[in-house]
């Protein structure tokens, strides 16, 4: 398992100092996105639906279960009323954060990255094609919700690539689904022995 | 490592068995050979669940140092890429305040 999982925070904190950015964090909090679809003889709402979706996501999901445990070992405890936020999304982003560390690290560990994602978007590779939709997917990311060219964003990921690919933390492995992520939940529940006995 | 009196092993052998075995599979080579263009390695994880039984059944002193060995090796490879963030010891004391753009829900 990688190193001892309270030492490093989630993202960057709301208080450090962000470079100036065009477009501000949660950008798609103003509305940006496509058009709420109308669905047709639902009983609930798309904010309902969604409500209900987070529930079951933050009962039953390996992926954000250990997320949230570590997050709360941090000092981080994330409360389900005041935290999340149902918001239409605009496709190109994952994630709302904004940096190339950051995007790096969504990609990699959000099963963004799969061969089956990777095929339904017509782009071929096996052979460790993984690190080029990582790289390409971080990069998209950021030219989401930073107004900077292509070869900025590209050579701030490289620059933090290998590192930031190599950080699996929580996980302590690339969760590629949902075995591994329970598989990694398992060892964050675990840590005090583990730490204690090597 | 906790010499002497409390010292088990990191993970209960039924980890490792887990471990060998979701390594060991089809999906699990063509992940690793998707990720890092070659096919994975999965003898250590055998040799750490030997070790861990022979440990349960014999209180073997080489058992208990193979496992040592073996789990700080991968704690010193998963620590072995510099870090781009300063890690820092707790969260900021205004993390929880809102945004100054939130809007009323």
């Amino acid at each position: 398992m990688a190193g001892a999982p309270d030492e490093r925070g989630p993202g960057p904190a709301a208080g450090e100092q962000q470079p100036r950015v065009a477009c501000p964090a949660f950008a798609e909090r103003l509305g940006q996105g496509k058009p709420q679809q109308g669905f047709l003889s639902s009983f609930f709402s798309s904010n309902q639906k969604c409500q209900l979706m987070l529930l079951k996501t933050l009962q039953t999901n390996p992926y954000v279960k250990l997320l949230l445990d570590a997050m709360k070992h941090s000092g981080c405890a994330v409360d389900r009323e005041r935290h999340f936020s149902c918001e239409d999304c605009n496709g190109n982003v994952s994630g709302g954060f904004d940096a190339s560390m950051s995007q790096v690290r969504a990609a990699n560990l959000s099963g963004d990255c799969s061969l089956v994602n990777e095929i339904f978007r017509l782009r071929f590779g096996l052979k460790q094609h993984y690190q080029t939709c990582v790289r390409d997917r971080a990069i998209l990311s950021i030219l989401a919700v930073r107004n900077i060219s292509k070869e900025v964003a590209e050579k701030a990921v490289d620059e933090v690539f290998e590192s930031c690919f190599n950080d699996h933390e929580p996980f302590g492995r690339i969760p590629h689904n949902k075995t591994y992520a329970r598989y990694a939940h398992r060892d964050f529940q675990n840590r005090d022995r583990y730490y204690s006995n090597i | 490592m906790a010499d002497g009196f409390g010292w088990r092993p990191p993970r209960p052998c039924e980890a490792y068995r887990a471990e060998w075995e979701l390594c060991r599979s089809a999906a699990h080579f063509l992940h690793h050979y998707y990720v890092h263009g070659e096919r994975p390695s999965c003898e250590q994880w055998r040799r750490d669940l030997d070790s861990c039984r022979e440990w349960e059944e014999r209180r073997s002193m080489e058992a208990q140092r193979s496992l040592c060995e073996s789990e700080r090796g991968r704690v010193q490879t998963a620590r072995k890429h510099t870090l781009v963030w300063t890690p820092r010891q707790s969260p900021p004391a205004d993390w929880h305040l809102p945004l100054p753009q939130e809007k009323n829900k």
